[in-house]
Parts: structure tokens; sequence; C-alpha cells
């Protein structure tokens, strides 16, 4: 028995040390990467000072285009959104973005009128992305305050466990760590100024369904601490919401400051999905909110 | 509770220690710490269904003691058909009662007669088709005098629910497994590391190979008519592989358990996909159930005695019978039937026994195994389908030849690195299977760097966030 401990004892420590050296070096690789905005963030933007930045999930990725933004309105700002987050995630990023040492006037919020009616309990599947910043203390917190999908919290424990982190999420993490160590400046579908763009496509009528009527009510334990954040930081908080095929909007608070074009597109050509624009509604939204932000903010 | 979760990995150790540590010194309290492991092992999953292991396990101690009583010798063959009765009851109701109901009133349609009787919402308790056959075999065994009863019932207890074996096999008889509670263990430091070798490779099996090849084979077969004829064709040939993973994975992770505790369970697959015809294919694919059907199903039939439409009838009747056993789908009994024709012309040419000592493999045998392999993934199609129809739809399009992409492998970044994780843990598996028939092993042996470097593939290769279930669960 006492060799059978010592065999176990002994393999297992090995594995723990070569699967942990392994993830470390893929951490490390992606960290020094551009693969995931986050690590982009951090290695390859310079520029302090912005105007505006967007925060958000998928809608905020691929409706507003900041180079077209910018083009009209002659600032200057970036998209940090991570398609596929909550609430919780936006915070972070915005979080991540100051601790960078950059500084932004407004904060463009995207996000689903679900997002802002409920407390995010569990880590986004996305939140994954920040894993090259566990030493930090704000990425570590955030991952210790929500609650794990799996059994276990891998991401919470990957401080200690790389490996738990890294072969759990091994498809979005591990192989895109080779390729960030073969090609460092490889970004995973956004462009230099955060933006990406869902293809034109043609949309089967018989899938669209009548506009049902949704509420927006802002309770979001998330948002209040991105509010007081963005209080802190002397950021206006501008609230967005994305054009949508199938749905309209309607707000329990008529007086935030917002830019609603939930309902400006009837045509279908613009439209990926039901609450995803394409190429061309990502042109015209962009075109539209740079001349409401613009001349009203 | 599953193999490759969490909670598994607390239970393991922790019955480990207590078993060789804790009540090292009394063989029943051993026996007892098994048996409750096993009933929480079960009961994690869904603890009133523990009240039929229970019941099968009263039923046959009972009876097992009832036959080899002197004074109920005019009462025996009443005392087997009780046993028969009961378990066969147990298994009908639970997995065949909406078949047969569905099916019935699907008959009387065709002659124009139309009723609605009511089906009952019937929960499959995992494992029942395994742990019946257990205690039938018990039973049998016992009328047949070639077991002697035991008179130890917390041991039986323990050998009708043993943990590693009791919701996928493989099929243990009471002969080989009974008497291994029946006498206090000392550890073997070889055997059990034999054991954690086949754990590691059993998990290699279900979590890189079978759980990144359903990626593809679920989205296959939910919509075949969005997929062209190679890309169907390798939806079957990924489907063979995880079936094959993810049972000869669980049987192995079973095998290697058991041997931590010092038990010895029997080999269930002997590297199948190296078969050179399908005779060959069955005495290496699920040997236990392969073997139950054989001693308490064809031989009593008669074998392969009497004359050639004798046999061939006893052969058909087992493949259907395997089949149906699988699940209450008449799919499953096409399945069985396809295997049955493949069988049928080795037994009439008698070539069904060409393999049984042919150890050695020569370069031409490759065309055989290849051709076997072909024709056993071609008949997997009736075994994933959940319905007829859709089998033959599925099939039709297979032998359609109109298109030849396999854009669906690449139409992502991340559908292709499925599809390159899936033929890479294809080609290791391959590999050390090969290895391993050429030195004639009935299983993969990996030395200390060998398992290091399975284990590391485990990690970065396994599917982890969405596991697939184990397939053989549902039957």
């Amino acid at each position: 028995m006492k060799q059978f401990l010592k065999y176990l004892l002994g393999f297992f420590a090995l594995l723990f040390l070569v699967v942990n050296l392994i993830s470390f070096g893929s951490l490390y690789s992606l960290n020094k990467s551009d693969f995931y905005k986050p690590c982009y963030l951090v290695n390859s933007i310079d520029e302090v000072e912005y105007d505006y930045v967007i925060i958000g999930a998928s809608t905020g990725l691929t409706t507003l285009n900041t180079t077209i933004i910018d083009s009209i309105t002659g600032m200057n700002g970036f998209n940090l959104s991570i398609d596929d987050t909550g609430m919780a995630n936006h915070y972070l990023m915005l979080k991540h973005f100051l601790a960078e040492g950059k500084k932004t006037a407004s904060c463009i919020l995207v996000a689903s009128a679900e997002e802002y009616g409920k407390n995010q309990e569990f880590i986004g599947d996305n939140d994954y992305r920040f894993l090259p910043f566990i030493k930090r203390s704000y990425v570590q917190n955030y991952f210790s305050s929500l609650k794990p999908k799996s059994a276990i919290n891998v991401l919470k424990w990957s401080e200690w466990m790389p490996f738990l982190g890294v072969s759990y999420y091994n498809i979005e993490l591990f192989f895109p760590s080779l390729i960030a160590t073969v090609k460092p400046s490889k970004r995973n579908r956004f462009d230099s100024k955060g933006n990406y763009a869902y293809p034109n496509r043609k949309l089967n009528n018989d899938t669209k369904k009548p506009k049902t009527n949704i509420r927006v009510s802002f309770k979001s334990d998330y948002l209040n601490k991105l509010k007081e954040l963005c209080h802190d930081h002397n950021i206006e908080l501008i609230y967005y919401f994305s054009p949508l095929r199938t749905k309209s909007l309607s707000f329990d608070d008529e007086f935030i400051k917002s830019i609603d074009h939930s309902n400006i597109f009837k045509d279908d050509t613009y439209f990926y999905d039901d609450i995803h624009v394409n190429t061309y509604g990502n042109k015209k939204a962009s075109l539209l909110f740079a001349y409401e932000f613009i001349n009203n903010y | 509770m599953l193999f490759n979760s969490v909670t598994f990995l607390i239970f393991l150790p922790t019955v480990f220690i207590l078993y060789w540590f804790v009540f090292k010194k009394s063989l029943t309290v051993r026996n007892i710490l098994l048996l409750v492991a096993s009933y929480v092992f079960y009961g994690w999953w869904d603890y009133r269904f523990l009240g039929l292991i229970i019941a099968s396990t009263l039923v046959d101690f009972t009876l097992g003691i009832c036959l080899s009583n002197k004074k109920f010798d005019a009462y025996r063959k009443l005392f087997l058909i009780i046993s028969l009765v009961f378990n066969l009851g147990l298994l009908g109701f639970f997995k065949y009662y909406n078949f047969f109901i569905d099916s019935w009133v699907s008959a009387w349609g065709l002659v124009g007669v139309e009723f609605h009787p009511s089906t009952l919402q019937i929960i499959l308790p995992v494992g029942i088709s395994f742990y019946t056959f257990q205690t039938l075999s018990y039973t049998i065994d016992i009328y047949r005098k070639k077991l002697a009863p035991t008179k130890d019932f917390v041991s039986f207890a323990a050998y009708v629910a043993f943990f590693p074996q009791l919701v996928a096999g493989p099929i243990e008889r009471a002969s080989h497994l009974l008497p291994q509670f029946s006498k206090i263990k000392s550890f073997d430091f070889e055997f059990a590391k034999s054991g954690v070798g086949l754990i590691v490779w059993g998990l290699f099996k279900k979590i890189v190979v079978a759980d990144n090849c359903a990626y593809f084979v679920n989205q296959i077969f939910e919509n075949p008519i969005g997929y062209s004829t190679l890309e169907l064709w390798i939806g079957v040939l990924f489907f063979s592989f995880q079936i094959y993973g993810d049972f000869s994975g669980y049987s192995d992770i079973a095998i290697g358990v058991s041997r931590l505790f010092g038990f010895d369970l029997m080999t269930n697959f002997k590297f199948p996909y190296f078969s050179r015809n399908i005779a060959e294919f069955w005495r290496r694919w699920h040997i236990s159930l392969s073997s139950w059907f054989r001693d308490y199903l064809y031989i009593p039939l008669g074998g392969s005695r009497g004359n050639k439409w004798q046999q061939t009838r006893n052969v058909f009747i087992i493949f259907i019978v395997s089949g149906f056993w699988h699940g209450a789908n008449w799919t499953f009994v096409i399945w069985g039937g396809i295997h049955a024709s493949l069988f049928i012309p080795l037994l009439l040419i008698n070539k069904n026994r060409k393999y049984v000592n042919a150890h050695n493999y020569k370069l031409k045998d490759g065309i055989s195994v290849l051709l076997t392999f072909i024709i056993v993934s071609f008949a997997w199609v009736y075994f994933r389908a959940d319905n007829i129809t859709f089998a033959l739809e599925y099939t039709f399009r297979m032998f359609s030849i109109d298109d030849f992409s396999i854009t669906s492998l690449y139409k992502t970044s991340k559908t292709l690195l499925f599809a390159l994780i899936s033929v890479f843990s294809i080609l290791v598996m391959l590999w050390l299977e090969f290895r391993a028939v050429k030195k004639k092993y009935n299983e993969v042996h990996l030395s200390g760097f060998g398992l290091l470097c399975i284990s590391v593939l485990i990690l970065f290769l396994g599917v982890f966030k969405n596991p697939a279930e184990f397939i053989y669960f549902q039957f």
C-alpha cells in the first residue's frame, strides 16, 4: 500500500507540475498577445484619453462602429464590448480599462432589456477572457463574487492552479494561446478600434413574429456598481438601445440619458437576426448614433 | 454519480481510504461498506429506484436458497420461473411497457381499428438492464447446479450493486464475481497500478475521443438534410468512435476502479475495431453481454447443434433479442437484424470461427479490418437514429452521391478545432490499441510516461464544459 500511495503521490505531483507549467505558459502567451480584447487593450493600445467608449455584449460589439462614429463626430472612441457577456462583465471591462490608466468622457452602455432587469448571479460564458489577468485584484474579486456554472469555481481557483481554468476552457484558452504564441498580433474577431460586424444575409420572413413589448426596468445591481464607477471617474453614462427586429421597448425610468434605436429599422435588410444588425445595419445605426450623439451630448 | 464528475473524485478516495485503512480487518464490514457506497453511488442519481435493486436482491437471494434446498426439489422449476418473471417483469415494465402499447395500437391501426389506451410516464431506471441480467444469471446457474447459493446476504447484495459496474456493466457472472466478496483481500500493488492505468485510459476514451466526436455527431444527426453525402459518412464514422469510446471507456474505468479494491472484472471490449469479420467483432464487442446471451439463450435454444437451419434460427434470435435489449425501439431490432444478416453467411460457409485463435495479423488483414469497420459503422446508423424513417432517410442520403463537400467540418474555427481533436484522439487511440493487439494483450498497457502523456491530453483536449452523458446509461 505504501508503494502504491508513493506511486500515486509521485504521479499526481508530476502531472500537477506539468499541467500547471503548460497552463502558465498558455496564459502568459495570451497575456502578451492581442487575441482577446482585455489583452489587446493592455498590449497594443497606447492612447490614454478617449471621448467615449462602448461597453456591452454582442449588440454593443456589432451595432456601433467607432470608426464610423469618429469620422462623423471627430471624436475618439473605442469599442470595449465582448460578445456573450452580461452586465457584470461590462462593469469589469470598464474597470479594466480604467485600471490601465485610461480615461474617457462618456461611456455608452449597450445592454439588453433582460440584463437591466435582473441581478447577475453566475460567471458569464466569456469571462474566461480575463483569466490572463487573474493576479489583478479586481479580476480575482470579480471571479469570487459570482457563482460558477461548473461544480467548482475554476476561474477563481486558477490563481493558484492555472490548469483548472486552462483545461476547463481548453478550446477557448489553450488552443488560442498556441495561435497567440505563433502570431501575437492576431485579434479574435475585432478590428483595431474594437469593432466587429455580422455579415449581410437574407432573413427568412417565416420566422418573423409580431413585435412584443418589453418593459425595461433598471434594477441590476451591477448597473448600480457601473453608475458608481462612472460617477467616481467623472464619466457620463449613456444608455444605448440597439435596433430590434421583433421587440419594442418601454421604460420604467423616462428620465435616463439614452439613445433609443430599438425601433428605427422596419426593414429586414438591416438585420442579421432578431436582435443583431448586419453590416448594413451596423453602418446605418452608427451614422444615426453619431448625429444624435454629437447633437445631444 | 458519474465517473467523470467532481463528486466521484471525492467519493472514490473516501471509499478507498475507508476500505483499506479503516475497515481492513472484517470482511463483513468491508462488504457492508461496499454495499452502502454502491447504494450512495446509485442513489445519487435517483434514490427512489434503490427499492428496485433491493427488491431484486431479496427475491433472487431467497430463490437461490430455495433452489438448493432439497425439501423444495419438486418446485425448482417454479422458483426459476418466479425469478425469470420477476426480473424480466421489472425490465419489461420499466423499459418496454410504452413500446408494447404503442406497437399494439399501431398494429391495429394498420387494419383500421383505432383505440387510445393510456401510456404511463415511466422513467427508465439507470442500469436496470445490467443488474437484472446479473441477478438472473445467479438463479439460472444455481438451477443448473453450476453454482452453490450464497448464504451471506451482504456479499450477495454487494455483488448485485457493486458500484463500479452497477449502471453500465460489465455484466458479471455470480460464479466469477461473488466468490471475490467471500475472501478478505490484501493489497496488490501491481494490480492496483494497472487499475489506475485503465481508469486514465477509460477517461481518455470517454472525455477526449467520445465527447469530441459527439460535437459533430449530434449536429449531423439532428438535421442530416443540411449535410453532404461525405459529411453523413463522417458523422457515422465519428459515431462509431463515439459509442466505442463512450462505452468501452466506461467499462475500462469500471474495471480499473474495481482493481483498486482488489476485484477482478471480466474484459468487456477487446479492440473490436480490429476485427476481421463480424463474427470476430462479436467476440470483441460488449463481451459480457454476448457471452450472457450465448450461455443463457443461444445454448438453451440448441446453439450450434442441429442442422444449418436450426443454427441460423438460433443466431437470428440471439441478434434480434440482443438488439432489443438495447432499447424499446424498432431501430435496435433492425440493428440486430443487420448484424444477424452479416453473421449468418459466415455461419453457413463455416467461417464464423475463422479468427478464434488467429492472433497474428497479416498485411492483407488490413482490408478485412477496414471492411468490417465500415459495415459495423453503417449499422450504427440504426442504433443512433430515433426512428426507422429517420434511419432510412439517413441511409438513402449516404448513398445518394450528390455532394462531397466537407464544409461543416471547418465552417468556424471552433468546428475545425473539434474536428482536428477528434481525428487526432482517434489516431492516438487506434495506435495504442494496435500496439496492444500486436502484443496479444487484452487491454492497453501504459508506461509511466505514457500515463502522464495521456493524462495531459485528457486535461487539454477533453470536453469539460458540456460533457455528454454516457450513452449506455439509457439502456
